[in-house]
């Protein structure tokens, strides 16, 4: 059975493009725009992982993160963002994410780096 | 307030980092080979602004920093290229046109994300980013209405880096504009190398002045009307300037300054305009098919008396003497051209201050570069030694 993600992203445009990469291997069980909606995709759908931008209005990923984690310590949640900064990366493991990627990515990097957390 | 010299180099070498890996994202997403030309650092003022962004249309992308550094930033992309890359990542992306804005948002995100993390690294702090904006607007209205009010009141930092594609006609510049106060605190440094922040305005000016001088002595020589387009005092890597001046052929002169502050002081023509110039300087109908003996004799003649007009305002300003050696006559590739002044300055120092004058020649018909490259350190203690401004 194919694992179950959920996307969120502020930008429709990279959402879009997450969805395009991962739609032949993965079911993709909701998309959120914001913080927000991201905790309550996750409670609604319990994932078995977690696509999640760090810059979004409302709640920023790493809130929605600790947020996720705090409910579900197993959650397994990769940061997918365009901020590179070291401090920001504690910040995200801090919160509880299981990995990181950087924007752009390609779907070999997306891929290895679900596979990093939720191996096949 | 003051800065340090050395630090505005550190951030101008993160920004230009930050630049390449901005460049590097674009070409992942969009498929574009690109390649950063340039990135300098210059103190701006309303008036270098509105010369800087009047008569073009822009998409920005706009967002708030907190943290390390605060403020408001912009990453501007002329009209037609935002269009340009919406296209390609629409393409790459196969979707709507209502994707259209979405997608350069995102793109301005990941680029500006690239120029903070350097920033952010260098300061062991985090910077926050707020989610981006997407706006529209004609001329200097795209910038952040807080960059407006610094630039009006005591000028403000604007990086600038040229991005060039490598296959397609899609060069374009991006611009950041960290928050004014902030940012010259991060540029404090070291005591014994700052150098009051209104000093740079006030060199700036100057500058500009000697540009207008020179203008004025082209326009008595020929007879042609001048004026000044653009004057900038840029805060370059040296090794850039090449690039930054091109490939086309100019034709000008050369001069080592010696004084207060020492350095060099190039004088650049295009072709055609060193011709209808040398031309307009001789009397009668006289004109050259090439550049030959007849252009250069009026190129070195006229370009001696610029640079007295440019580099005599400095000294009485600075109260120092500065001297320039006789025209060594030029005509050859941009970049080649500069490459050998770059060379001699670039065994005493890495960036370097760029006065980039413009000035045009008969309306638009043809126009005429000078830069300027004093040395960076005595620049620096001329410019401590300069009275305040009121």
């Amino acid at each position: 059975m194919a694992k179950r993600v959920l996307i969120a992203d502020d930008s429709e445009f990279m959402r879009n493009l997450l969805r395009e990469i991962l739609e032949a291997d993965f079911e993709i069980v909701g998309e959120a725009e914001n913080g927000v909606e991201a905790v309550d995709l996750y409670k609604e759908h319990d994932p078995d992982i977690v696509m999640m931008d760090i810059v979004m209005p409302i709640r920023s990923g790493i809130e929605a993160t600790d947020e996720i984690t705090d409910e579900n310590p197993d959650a397994k949640i990769i940061m997918c963002t365009s901020v590179g900064q070291e401090e920001k990366m504690k910040e995200a493991i801090k919160a509880g994410a299981s990995g990181y990627i950087t924007k752009p990515f390609q779907k070999p990097n997306v891929l290895e780096a679900i596979n990093d957390v939720i191996p096949a | 307030m003051k800065v340090d010299i050395r630090e505005l180099g550190q951030f101008n070498h993160l920004a230009s980092q930050g630049a390449e890996r901005a460049a590097r994202s674009l070409s992942q997403l969009t498929g574009v080979a690109m390649d950063v030309e340039v990135t300098d650092v210059s103190l701006v003022t309303e008036n270098v602004l509105a010369e800087t962004f009047t008569g073009k249309s822009f998409v920005g992308v706009e967002l708030g920093l907190e943290g390390g550094l605060e403020g408001e930033t912009v990453l501007a992309f002329e009209r037609e290229r935002a269009l340009m890359l919406q296209d390609l990542l629409l393409k790459a992306t196969g979707s709507s046109d209502e994707l259209a804005q979405s997608s350069v948002t995102e793109l301005g995100n990941i680029m500006i994300g690239g120029f903070i993390d350097g920033w952010a690294n260098h300061l062991g702090e985090a910077i926050n980013m707020t989610p981006p904006k997407y706006t529209e607007a004609v001329g200097p209205r795209i910038l952040p209405d807080q960059a407006i009010e610094a630039a009006k009141n005591h000028g403000v930092f604007l990086f600038e880096s040229k991005l060039k594609a490598m296959d397609v006609d899609l060069d374009f510049s991006i611009y950041m504009l960290p928050e004014y106060r902030q940012f010259v605190e991060l540029l404090s440094g070291n005591e014994g190398n700052q150098i009051p922040v209104n000093r740079l305005s006030a060199f700036e000016d100057l500058a500009k002045e000697g540009a207008g001088n020179a203008a004025g002595q082209i326009g008595m020589m020929t007879g042609l009307d001048t004026d000044v387009d653009v004057s900038r005092l840029r805060f370059v890597p040296l090794k850039g300037v090449p690039r930054q001046v091109g490939d086309d052929r100019y034709v000008g002169v050369v001069f080592e300054l010696k004084g207060l502050p020492s350095g060099y002081l190039v004088v650049l023509f295009d072709e055609e305009s060193a011709k209808t110039v040398a031309s307009s300087m001789m009397p009668g109908d006289t004109s050259e098919e090439e550049i030959g003996t007849m252009t250069e004799g009026a190129i070195k003649e006229l370009g001696n008396i610029m640079t007295s007009g440019f580099i005599d305002g400095w000294a009485n300003v600075l109260g120092t003497s500065i001297e320039h050696t006789p025209p060594n006559f030029v005509h050859d590739m941009g970049s080649a051209i500069m490459s050998p002044v770059v060379g001699k300055l670039g065994t005493q120092q890495e960036y370097a201050f760029v006065i980039d004058s413009t000035i045009e020649i008969d309306g638009r018909q043809g126009r005429c570069d000078i830069y300027a490259l004093p040395n960076e350190r005595e620049l620096a203690r001329a410019l401590s030694a300069l009275p305040a401004r009121g």
